[in-house]
This record gives C-alpha cells, sequence and structure tokens, in this order.
C-alpha cells in the first residue's frame, strides 16, 4: 500500500454531497480550499518561516505552505480552524490566528501542554508540519459591517479573535467603533504584546487590557481586574454592536451575565468552542456538545445557539 | 467461622444452594444496611435475561431484598473500591458480596494500601462456583459449564469475613483445565509457543475490558494511555498488543489474585489468566509467595532482600 | 418460484470467487471465536454462529494507515494510501443486524467529507446476508425496526430453508451480477418453505418515543442508575455493528513513520479530555449518556437514521451486565 509520494499535492475535493436527509445545520459557507487526493486525511506540507514565544509556554508559529499553488490558492475565513501535525507525534487542533486578509502564510499560536504541541514546540524555523484544513463555521464578518465591534478575550482565546481583529482592522472603514477587551492571569500570560501595544497606540482601537489581580507587575499600564468586571466597568454601548467573546468556560459564564446587562442580544454576542477533536471533519465522533459537532456546526456560534445546546461542556 | 469441615463433594451443585446462598446474603444486607454498620452494599442483581446477573450499588433495605447469589454472579465486585474505577468506598463503610477467589484480591488491595478492611463489611460467599463466560446457563452447576477457573479452586471457604452465606458442596472431580493448558503450552517448542499467543494478541481489539474490571489496575495514569514518552503503541495492532498484555502481566505479578476477570471479559477470549498464573508460578517457585492469601504490606517484587533468589540473572 | 441454491453450492461460490481473485469474507472459526474472516475455501464457512466482532471492520478496519511520512534528503515526504489497491470483496452470510450497519454508516462517512477509505471499500464490496434463525435473548432487532428476514443492507439475500438450501433474492444490481455471473450455481426451487426465523427476546420499540423521551431528559436520573456499574472499557463499542468512533495516531519516529486511524470508544474517560485536562464528560454516566443518546438521538437527528441495529453484542458481551435492550424498554415504558 501507499506507492506515489503525492507530497504536497493540492487541488479540488470533489463537490460536497447533499445536505444530510433530516437534521444538520446549514454549512455557513462552502469550503474553498481542496486537495487533488480524496484523502480527506492527508495534510498539506507547511514550512516554519518564524516562531515568535508569545509567554513562557505559548508560541506562534508562522507557516508557509510548501506547494506553490497551495501557497497561493488557500484561503479562509476568520474563526476556521485547522489540524496542525508534528509528523510522529500526531495532529492537533488550532483556530488559525492569522488573519485571511494577510495572504501568502498561516499562523497557529499554542499552548504546549500535550504530546503533539511538545513536539511543534521542539521544532525549528525551517522545519515541516502538516496542516489539513481550513474547517468549520466563520464568523460572518460581511454582517458585521456598518456595526460596531467589542472584542472579549482571556489568556491563550485571544488567537481564535486576533484573526478576526485584524480581519476588520484591515478594513477598518467598514466599521463603527472597535473595542477590545482582554485580560489574563498575570502580564507574562499577555499573548501578542507587540500588537497589543500596536493596537494601543492607534486611535480607531480602543483596547482594555488587565490581568488578574496579584499579576502585574509595577509598571502595568493596563487594569487589574477580571475580564468581566473590566468589561462591565468598560460598558462598551451595545446599541448596533456585536461582541465577540473568547476565554475559558469560567470567563464566559462571568461574562455572558455582563453583557446581558450591557443590553446585548444572545444573537449579536458571539463565541467560538473549542473540543477535543481528531478528524476535524464530522466523523469520528468526540467533539460533539450534544448533537452538535462544534467541527462542522462550529466552532463559531452565537450565545443563544450555545444556550440551546445540551448542557455538557 | 468458615465451613472446611464441610466437604461434600457432587457431581452437581443444584439451585437449591444458590438460592439458600441468596437468602443469607439478603438477610445480612438487610440488617447492616438497617442497623448502620454500612451506607451501602454492593452486591448482584439478576439481569433481565434469564440466568443471568448484574453488579448492582444497593443503599436500601428495599434493594437489599432483591440481591442474588447464582451462578451467573461471575464478577469480582472488588473493582468498584478502587478509586480509579468506581471509588464507591467515599460513601463510607461499604458492603461488599465477595467469594473466595474475590476475597483475594480484597486481601491484595488492603495491602497496597487502596482499600482498608474496617471500611468493609465483607459478606463472603462459601461458593461452589459460577458459569464459564459463554456455559449454557442451565439451573445447576455441573463440570460442563462451571467456570475454567473454579476447577482448580483453593479458596471455597472463605476466611476472615465478617459473615459467610452458605456452606458449600464442592463439586467432585474436576478436571484441572488450565494446570493442563498451561503444562501443555510449556512443554511447546519455543517458536509455537510464541506462535500461540502471536496468533491470541492478534485478535485483541484493545477494549481495556481487561484493565477495566481489574482491581489491580487501578493505577490513574495506566503505562498503556501514557503518550509523553508513549511506551506502548496506541492503535491496535499485533506489536502494540503483544507489549500490553505483557506488561500487563508483568505488573500483576505478585499481586493477581487469580480472580480471572480479565479472561472471562474478554471479548476475543483471550486466555489472559494463563499469563497471570505463569507469572504466579514464578512467584511461588523463586520466592515461595503466593498473592492475596493474606493483606501483606509488600509483595516479593517490591522489595529487596540481600538473600533474594538471583538464578534469574543469567 | 424463487431462485434457489444449496449450501454446497453456495460454498462451491465461494471457491469460486476465491478463483477470480475476490476476497471473500465470511464467518470463519478462529479458536474458540467466530470472526470475520477471509475465506480460503466454502468449507470455512461457518454459519452457526454471530461472529463476536460485526462485520463493519470490513469498510472500517479496527486499525488501518491512513498515510506514512519519512523525512529523505531531509526533506518531509507524505505518502497516500493507493486505495485503488483495495481488493473487491464479496461479504457472505451477515446476518441482517450486520448487513445493516454499512448503510447505516454510509450517512456518516459520506457527509460533507468523503471517507474514501470507508467509501472505497463499500464500492468494491458485495454484501450477501442471510436470514437469521438462531437468535438468543439479547437479540432485539426487531425492537430497532429490523427483522431476521429483513433484507436492507444486502445485495443479494439469502433465506434458510426447510431443506437446508436457500431462497435468493437479489436486492441490488450488485447482487444481481453476483447471480448472473455465477448463474448455473443457482436453481428454481421446488418448494419454498423458510426455515423458522430467531425469536427476539425483547418487545418492539417505539424508537420516535424514545428519541423524544431523551430530547428532555439530557439531565435525568436514569443516567446515572443504568450506569453506576459501567467499567469504562471499550468492549461494547468495539464490537458494535454501527459505533463509528475513531482516533487518529502517529506511529513511528519524527524521521518516518504512519498515521492510523483506529477504533476509539466514547466510554473511555480520556475520550473527551481537552488538552488543558479539562473534561465535558468527566464521569461516566455522561459518557454512557453519550453512547445512547448518539445511537437513538443525534445519529437520527443528523442522518434520520438509528445507530443501532440490535444484534445483541453489547448486551453479551459487557463484563458488567449493563443491557442497552432493557434500558430502552425501561425508557419505552415512560409516561413522561
Amino acid at each position: 500500500m501507499g506507492e506515489g509520494a503525492i507530497g504536497n499535492a493540492y487541488g479540488h475535493f470533489p463537490p460536497p454531497p447533499p445536505p444530510p436527509p433530516q437534521g444538520g445545520r446549514e454549512l455557513r459557507h462552502e469550503r474553498e480550499s481542496m486537495c487533488q487526493s480524496n484523502n480527506i486525511y492527508l495534510p498539506n506540507l507547511a514550512t516554519i518561516e518564524a516562531i515568535v514565544d508569545e509567554t513562557p509556554d505559548v508560541r506562534t508559529l508562522r507557516l508557509v505552505f510548501q506547494d506553490e499553488q497551495v501557497r497561493e490558492n488557500f484561503s479562509f475565513r476568520a474563526g476556521q480552524f485547522a489540524e496542525y501535525s508534528a509528523f510522529g507525534a500526531g495532529e492537533s487542533t488550532f483556530c488559525i490566528a492569522s488573519a485571511p486578509t494577510r495572504k501568502g502564510y498561516i499562523e497557529c499560536c499554542f499552548r504546549s501542554v500535550g504530546r503533539v504541541t511538545e513536539s511543534l514546540r521542539r521544532l525549528e524555523v525551517g522545519d515541516t508540519i502538516g496542516v489539513r484544513g481550513p474547517y468549520g463555521n466563520s464568523f460572518p464578518i460581511e454582517q458585521f459591517f456598518g456595526k460596531s465591534l467589542v472584542f472579549i478575550a482571556g489568556g491563550i482565546a485571544l488567537p481564535p479573535l486576533r484573526t478576526v481583529i485584524w480581519n476588520c482592522l484591515d478594513l477598518r472603514d467598514k466599521f463603527k467603533d472597535i473595542t477590545i477587551v482582554y485580560g489574563a492571569r498575570s502580564e507574562a500570560d499577555l499573548v501578542y504584546k507587540r500588537e497589543l501595544a500596536e493596537w494601543q497606540q492607534r486611535d480607531d482601537v480602543r483596547l482594555v487590557k488587565c490581568v488578574d489581580p496579584g499579576g502585574n507587575g509595577p509598571d502595568f499600564d493596563g487594569k487589574v481586574g477580571f475580564v468581566p468586571n473590566v468589561l462591565e466597568e468598560a460598558a462598551p454601548s451595545s446599541e448596533n454592536t456585536v461582541a465577540l467573546v473568547c476565554g475559558p468556560p469560567i470567563m464566559i459564564k462571568f461574562t455572558l451575565p455582563v453583557l446581558e446587562r450591557l443590553g446585548f442580544a444572545d444573537d449579536h454576542i458571539y463565541t467560538t468552542l473549542e473540543n477535543r477533536m481528531k478528524c476535524g471533519v464530522g466523523k469520528c465522533g468526540r467533539c460533539n456538545v450534544g448533537n452538535v459537532y462544534v467541527c462542522k456546526d462550529g466552532p463559531v456560534f452565537t450565545a443563544g445557539e450555545v444556550k440551546a445546546m445540551s448542557q455538557e461542556f | 467461622m468458615n465451613a472446611k469441615a464441610n466437604k461434600n463433594q457432587s457431581s452437581c451443585i443444584e439451585p437449591s444452594y444458590y438460592q439458600a446462598v441468596t437468602q443469607a446474603i439478603r438477610t445480612q444486607a438487610v440488617q447492616v444496611l438497617k442497623d448502620g454498620t454500612v451506607a451501602g452494599v454492593v452486591g448482584y442483581l439478576p439481569g433481565r435475561r434469564k440466568g443471568t446477573a448484574r453488579p448492582a450499588l444497593i443503599t436500601t433495605p428495599e434493594e437489599a431484598e432483591k440481591l442474588i447469589f447464582s451462578p451467573a454472579c461471575v464478577n469480582n465486585l472488588s473493582v468498584y473500591l478502587t478509586k480509579s474505577k468506581k471509588g464507591v468506598l467515599k460513601q463510607g463503610r461499604i458492603g461488599i458480596v465477595a467469594k473466595g477467589c474475590d476475597m483475594r484480591a480484597l486481601a491484595g488491595l488492603m495491602g497496597e494500601s487502596q482499600i482498608k478492611r474496617e471500611d468493609l463489611f465483607i459478606i463472603a460467599v462459601d461458593c461452589a462456583g459460577v458459569y464459564g463466560s459463554r456455559a449454557e446457563r442451565s439451573e445447576s452447576v455441573t463440570e460442563a459449564n462451571i467456570a475454567r477457573k473454579c476447577h482448580e479452586c483453593t479458596v471455597h471457604h472463605p476466611e476472615g469475613a465478617d459473615f459467610v452465606a452458605g456452606a458449600a458442596t464442592e463439586l467432585s472431580g474436576l478436571t484441572p483445565l488450565e494446570a493442563e493448558e498451561m503444562a501443555r503450552i510449556e512443554a511447546l517448542p519455543q517458536a509455537e509457543r510464541w506462535a500461540f499467543w502471536k496468533e491470541h494478541f492478534s485478535r485483541c481489539i484493545r477494549c481495556m475490558a481487561c484493565r477495566q474490571v481489574c482491581p489491580f489496575c487501578y493505577c490513574e495514569q495506566c503505562l498503556c494511555d501514557k503518550n509523553r514518552p508513549q511506551a506502548v503503541e496506541n492503535s491496535p495492532r499485533p506489536a502494540g498488543n503483544t507489549a500490553w498484555h505483557i506488561v500487563r502481566a508483568m505488573h500483576l505479578a505478585g499481586r493477581c489474585g487469580g480472580c480471572a476477570e480479565c479472561e472471562r471479559v474478554c471479548p476475543m477470549d483471550i486466555p489472559l489468566n494463563l499469563l497471570n498464573r505463569r507469572m504466579a508460578k514464578e512467584l511461588k517457585e523463586l520466592y515461595d509467595y503466593e498473592a492475596g492469601l493474606a493483606p501483606a504490606e509488600k509483595g516479593p517484587l517490591n522489595q529487596y532482600k540481600e538473600d533474594d533468589d538471583q538464578s534469574f540473572i543469567k | 418460484m424463487p431462485q434457489i441454491i444449496t449450501e454446497q453450492n453456495l460454498r462451491n461460490l465461494i471457491d469460486l470467487l476465491v478463483k477470480e481473485s475476490k476476497v471473500v469474507v465470511g464467518p470463519k472459526q478462529a479458536d474458540s471465536v467466530v470472526l470475520y474472516q477471509p475465506l480460503a475455501a466454502g468449507s470455512e464457512l461457518t454459519l452457526d454462529s454471530l461472529p463476536r466482532r460485526s462485520a463493519k471492520e470490513l469498510f472500517f478496519p479496527i486499525c488501518e494507515n491512513i498515510l506514512s511520512y519519512q523525512r529523505l534528503d531531509g526533506k518531509m515526504q507524505v505518502t497516500d494510501v493507493d486505495r485503488s489497491r483495495f481488493p473487491e470483496t464479496v461479504l457472505i452470510g451477515a446476518p441482517p443486524c450486520d448487513a445493516a450497519s454499512p448503510a447505516i454508516l454510509d450517512a456518516v462517512f459520506s457527509w460533507d467529507y468523503n471517507d474514501e477509505f470507508y467509501l472505497e471499500r463499500r464500492r468494491k464490496s458485495t454484501i450477501v446476508g442471510i436470514a437469521c434463525t438462531q437468535g438468543d435473548d439479547a437479540c432485539f432487532c426487531t425492537a430497532v425496526g429490523l427483522a431476521p428476514d429483513t433484507d436492507t443492507g444486502s445485495d443479494l439475500f439469502l433465506t434458510p430453508l426447510k431443506d437446508g438450501s436457500y431462497a435468493c433474492k437479489a436486492v441490488t444490481e450488485k447482487g444481481k451480477a453476483l447471480v448472473d455471473a455465477h448463474a448455473r450455481l443457482f436453481g428454481e426451487a421446488a418448494s419454498a418453505d423458510a426455515a423458522p426465523f430467531a425469536e427476539q427476546g425483547t418487545e418492539k420499540l417505539d424508537l420516535v418515543k424514545i428519541k423524544k423521551w431523551l430530547e428532555g431528559h439530557f439531565e435525568d436520573p436514569l443516567w446515572e442508575k443504568i450506569s453506576d456499574i459501567c467499567v469504562g472499557c471499550g468492549s461494547c463499542a468495539f464490537i458494535c455493528p454501527a459505533c463509528h468512533c475513531f482516533d487518529i495516531n502517529d506511529e513511528g519516529s519524527t524521521e518516518q513513520g504512519s498515521r492510523r486511524k483506529h477504533w476509539d470508544a466514547c466510554g473511555f474517560s480520556k475520550f473527551t479530555n481537552h488538552a488543558s485536562g479539562h473534561n465535558p464528560r468527566d464521569v461516566q454516566n455522561k459518557r454512557y449518556r453519550n453512547r445512547i443518546m448518539h445511537k437513538f438521538k443525534y445519529y437520527d437527528d443528523k442522518f434520520g437514521r438509528t445507530l443501532c441495529t440490535g444484534c445483541g453484542r453489547c448486551v453479551r458481551a459487557c463484563p458488567v451486565g449493563i443491557d442497552i435492550a432493557e434500558i430502552l424498554s425501561t425508557i419505552n415504558a415512560k409516561q413522561d
């Protein structure tokens, strides 16, 4: 078995079959990137072009597809995820953390906690990793045109929103006010520090940066407090505004009531769910929350959709 | 307190014996639940299908009235006491229905500090034997349907329990099937012996039932689930399967009480107890040690003595 | 008069197919168990007991390579598996509970993304089902809408007759082609008295009602009650004809190795464990609830099918006697 190295072949899957006979939510948009082989588990190969250590254990990899065609044609939408493989260790699921408006590369950002992420961390610039994707639905950015945006993120959960933030900043005139509330346990745990500084400089973005009490050094220039409290204090207007929230379950739990108090309707609050995944394409049966497959029906959901799910997070 | 004197031998154990044991268990379980001696009882309830039984965690006298003991009560219930499996002990003192072979596991777990004697109320069964895993579930127990392990049982009459139900009649003239099979395999040339196990392990589907029912597989992080670094291949292929079963046999050496639950539950009929018995034999020869006869603080493989047999170093 | 095939000719058919270089898979004795295995000759076919593992492994093997990788001259190369080499396969002797399962699994392996490992094997296989005459008290196919004589999923369906031969029904074009290609082995029936079909241990269930109950009882004391004794092994899932969950793992070094897809089970404690240590299904009763929900609600929500054929394997194999048929009856009897 297994002749013919197809390496970084890239092209198109056959068209997707019609939607399932009953049930099943409509996919928010069509897949665009596809592979010559019909092996849905075959990754594209990418070279690590740059490595940035965001915190002592969180790392960003900038990846460039090795195949020219893939490099040119790979397109995705903010919010989608991919399966990244360290050969010999396996695959791990992260969102694509770079913005779809930045072409020629993608970035992923991960904390080193398991077998695959530890192996990914051992790789160096110039090494090869595998990338399958993009998978899942995305943030309906076109629907946000003409609205204000509030981004709320905690800790390592900024990457899934960072893709949207840059996407929107790259189309800045399409949106009204942009507010970013981002917090972490400590200063050291804040990711994308250079970008936070850049957003802070911009006069078309309002950045509210915070760390948990005790996590601040003497020179910390942000707020001290938990994200939900800091958000309540910042009190962004909910009028014609969409909120995008991403963070650990405990943060989400306390943030949603604050948003409600601020007047955000459930269908104006978006979040992305992260569940353990293996296939990423609706087969392997482990990312489901009730009958919702996070890999296919998500990972992006409105607060209303999340509330309607079986509460199994 | 046991009935060693009672050594009636017969060729068939009648259902009436199991009914008597059932009655004794019920009475005792109801009493210890009522008087607050225990918070719960781990016992057996009848299954839906005729001639079947299943484990049950009982907390009320009403439920205890439904407890049974029948030849279908094959499970070693001590697995429910270890914290990595079910950990029912956190509820307070627990009553447990135990056959002689199950009590060896209890002794072993006490020796390994997993459970304390004072946390248990042991309702032992003076046991004549239980069904083999795919045996005909006829009403009485005979040589034809008794479990293989029961052929060589040395613990029909358990000692050290808080209560013993029944005074068993043993089946007479049972052939020591397992010992014979062990002798047969040991007599095989090495290549054939290897082929025998290779064939069996190739069928393994890595469902982990052997591990999950084993009272001694209480590691919270099983070597087989570890992936940093990975010790045993995760995917069910013959090499990884073989590694898994060998690792497990080694880890149980000197600990396994011989309940043969691993073998009973294997959906692929891999004769796992042969491995355990082979290791037990080794321990007996090297250290004159038999696991689970009494709670022992340290088995021979977790201690060092200057006069340890070193003949295995070649 | 319907077409028939004698038992001897059925075995001859296997011999012929083997000669044609087809892989013929059927129930075969392997030590003390019967498994679906490639048959070298018709004489190896055993039709007197239900194989211990289901026939799903023909299409969805226990473990298979999905790619291999190797670093050559410092450059990582990934090699696909050549699926065109999957052999033409004829599955012979699958009872309705096994023959029906691929038709159920097609939905998940072909929605949105096509799993060609599964689908290529499906395209290249012909299923010869056989009516069941030997059920036991663990069987409950009739409870989930099948029956001992259901030809769903079979390409060619055999019904045992009292005289020892089999009535043949070509259910699909594939089945007809198989008969046409070996027409001389098939004859006309003199009489067509079917042998008695297997009896079932449980009453018929109202799957719609069960699903409705499940919809309203994600939280219910029942879950803890039925699964407090579950020890969390994977035997029920692995021998199930319909369970399709799998894991993907690399086996090998960073220099070379293969990526494998292999069976996994929702009963395992680590199945949904996040890297962070958080586990949405952190206790066994949540995992067991998922098993029931997936089979009788989620799969139906998504694909309009029940993920169970009532073969009873899990009932027979559960180390602690958890009886899914009994659980379904319990739910079926509930008023709210």
